[in-house]
């Protein structure tokens, strides 16, 4: 962070160096626990009632986010390795794809749960009808709230890391640019 | 008589939450910088959205969805001040200054 920058009157003033804030990180270490717990909770609760694969990613990715607000957003990024950030949505992709193509090759239409039936009805114990709520459960768990996990979390390190702004661009006044850092080691692992 | 009165109550709590969420959202829109803005934004609304809740948990009476209600609650009060906090500590680090009398709106 900048120790000090010119205002607007040209004086250059010495400002301390950014500490974490105290208040942030008690409270984001007390909410993170029930975020979590609410965000599986939601998820797992995506066919019988409201909630669902998107909204529970979204927690579950917001519990990263607030991490990186509360304990500084470069240490979350270096410890949170791009790959598996990456890899979150890629794997749910595949699971999505996978639960939805698998009947197709059953010779049923994309995702039609029952036909999983007569492959896996006995080995589960399953009813035919309950093919429909756990496939739907299983392409929300497994699929989509990965996806949206990843993604958000992908998208968020990305706006965090921000972009160099274009040269010259002296009129934009009272908006400073020069805390945008960090791209540099954007690309890491 | 007791049904009455909770009614009454569930009005009095709607309205006042529908008062704060009004005084907060005009002093979003009307007050002069980003320091005051996020002040209302906290304090009026967690005391709207507050009292709002009151007013669901005093309507669905003793059932599984108070308590989260409730849960609902407490959360908002022990958020919405830290948000407030962080954006305002964030505007400090970047620098803004705060408004005084006589500035111009931002």
């Amino acid at each position: 962070m900048s120790t000090d920058r010119d205002d607007t009157d040209g004086v250059a003033r010495q400002r301390p160096m950014y500490t974490e804030s105290q208040v942030i990180m008690t409270t984001v270490k007390t909410v993170i626990p029930f975020v979590l717990t609410y965000g599986l909770f939601i998820t797992f609760h995506g066919t019988g009632s409201p909630g669902g694969g998107f909204q529970g990613g979204a927690l579950i990715a917001s519990v990263v986010l607030m991490i990186a607000f509360a304990f500084g957003i470069e240490s979350t990024r270096q410890s949170l390795a791009n790959r598996l950030v990456v890899g979150l949505g890629t794997v749910g992709v595949l699971i999505f794809a996978g639960i939805a193509l698998v009947p197709m090759a059953l010779g049923g239409n994309f995702l039609e749960y029952t036909k999983y039936y007569p492959v896996l009805g006995s080995a589960l114990g399953l009813k035919k009808y309950e093919f429909v709520k756990y496939g739907m459960e299983a392409v929300e768990i497994g699929g989509i709230a990965f996806i949206v996990a990843g993604v958000l979390m992908g998208l968020f390190f990305i706006l965090a890391a921000g972009v160099t702004p274009p040269a010259a661009d002296e009129s934009a006044g009272a908006a400073p640019l020069d805390e945008v850092t960090a791209t540099e080691d954007q690309e890491d692992d | 008589m007791i049904a009455t009165a909770r009614i009454g109550l569930i009005g009095v709590c709607l309205a006042l939450g529908l008062f704060f969420t009004l005084v907060s959202a005009t002093g979003v829109i009307r007050l002069p910088d980003v320091f005051s803005r996020a002040h209302t934004a906290s304090q009026a609304d967690t005391l709207g959205a507050g009292f709002a809740l009151a007013a669901v948990a005093l309507t669905l009476g003793w059932d599984a969805a108070t308590v989260k209600t409730v849960l609902l609650l407490v959360f908002i009060f022990v958020t919405n001040p830290t948000a407030a906090h962080a954006i305002a500590r964030a505007a400090y680090e970047e620098g803004v200054e705060p408004w005084t009398t006589g500035d111009e709106r931002r």
